[in-house]
């Protein structure tokens, strides 16, 4: 294995750690808060999960019926 | 006292904890929203399988793991199909993006992906030896410079950014099914794309920098919808996107690295 081989080895491994660290991370404000940002919720529908089964569970407990 | 009435005044427990309504409401706020944490480790969970997959397909060569590794690029493909769609140009949505669907292709994509890089890198290493660890770790240079840059605030996508991405990848793509159909029909290929020449290798590059920028595109994705509290599949769509651009951009690194070396 060359040197060179080795090296960007290393590199890489380093990389792969800093990559996964910083995507944890928010932007910074200097990112996020600007007028001209892409509004990605009109391209990509986020199909919104509707609350039917807490509304489910809820009504099960105010339609208990007295005996 | 009836029943209803016990109900209505104690719950149905007495533990605040596990009554049902505190308890839904802490499930619905914490569960159902997309988080930065969740994306990473669904990226991490989708790399692990690609990486275990290629291992396989590297490590056991032969006519049956190349039958494998072809299925598994095109339930790659249609996985990618079903979650990002399918947009061509005058027509507009052919399929359109359900990103909904990303929970359950993600883990495909990943397998099937790692099927056929594995069996890529393979060859590639067999020709050029260390190829493949140099092209991994240019892979992640460049996507940790790139992140950097994003998260500082160096780079700003903005809609100009993002259109001028979508009609370059767009261009690269419409090239490479060009140079498809071309050898399909004549039998050899485009020079610009497969030789070694200096124009192929400006090619190469300009391929890797919009591969690199597309990665900005998928930072912005998973931070805006983790942000605007997006649902909770979402975090799979962008580990989705973000390692489709990964995989793209360690191929063409490969393809880059195999020019140079054959020089």
């Amino acid at each position: 294995m060359s040197y060179l081989t080795l090296f960007l080895g290393l590199i890489g491994i380093l990389s792969a750690f800093l990559f996964f660290y910083l995507l944890k991370f928010k932007a910074s404000s200097k990112q996020t808060n600007r007028g001209n940002r892409i509004r990605w919720n009109s391209y990509i529908p986020y199909k919104e999960k509707k609350p039917n089964k807490v509304k489910n569970k809820e009504s099960e407990d105010t339609s208990f019926k007295d005996n | 006292m009836s029943q209803h009435q016990a109900l209505n005044k104690f719950g149905r427990s007495g533990n605040p904890i596990i009554r049902s309504a505190a308890f839904q409401n802490k499930v619905s706020s914490s569960e159902e929203k997309m988080s930065l944490e969740g994306a990473v480790n669904k990226t991490s969970f989708m790399l692990f399988l690609t990486v275990m997959t290629a291992t396989i397909s590297w490590n056991f060569q032969g006519p049956l793991m190349s039958i494998i590794s072809a299925i598994g690029a095109l339930a790659g493909f249609i996985s990618g199909i079903m979650t990002f769609g399918f947009y061509f140009f005058f027509v507009g949505w052919i399929v359109k993006p359900r990103p909904h669907n990303a929970p359950r292709t993600a883990p495909i994509y990943a397998i099937g992906m790692g099927f056929i890089i594995g069996l890529i890198s393979q060859q590639a290493e067999s020709f050029y030896p260390g190829i493949v660890i140099q092209a991994v770790s240019l892979t992640f240079f460049v996507a940790t410079s790139l992140l950097l840059a994003y998260k500082t605030g160096i780079i700003k996508p903005t809609q100009n950014f993002m259109l001028m991405i979508f009609a370059a990848t767009m261009g690269i793509f419409l090239t490479y099914i060009a140079s498809l159909i071309y050898s399909l029909f004549t039998g050899s290929h485009f020079l610009i794309i497969t030789g070694n020449g200096n124009i192929s290798i400006l090619f190469s590059v300009v391929v890797v920098c919009i591969a690199a920028l597309n990665l900005v595109l998928d930072f912005d994705i998973i931070e805006q919808s983790a942000e605007q509290g997006a649902p909770k599949y979402m975090e799979w769509f962008g580990a989705m996107a973000l390692m489709a651009t990964l995989i793209w951009l360690y191929i063409e690194i490969l393809r880059l690295l195999m020019k140079l070396r054959s020089r």
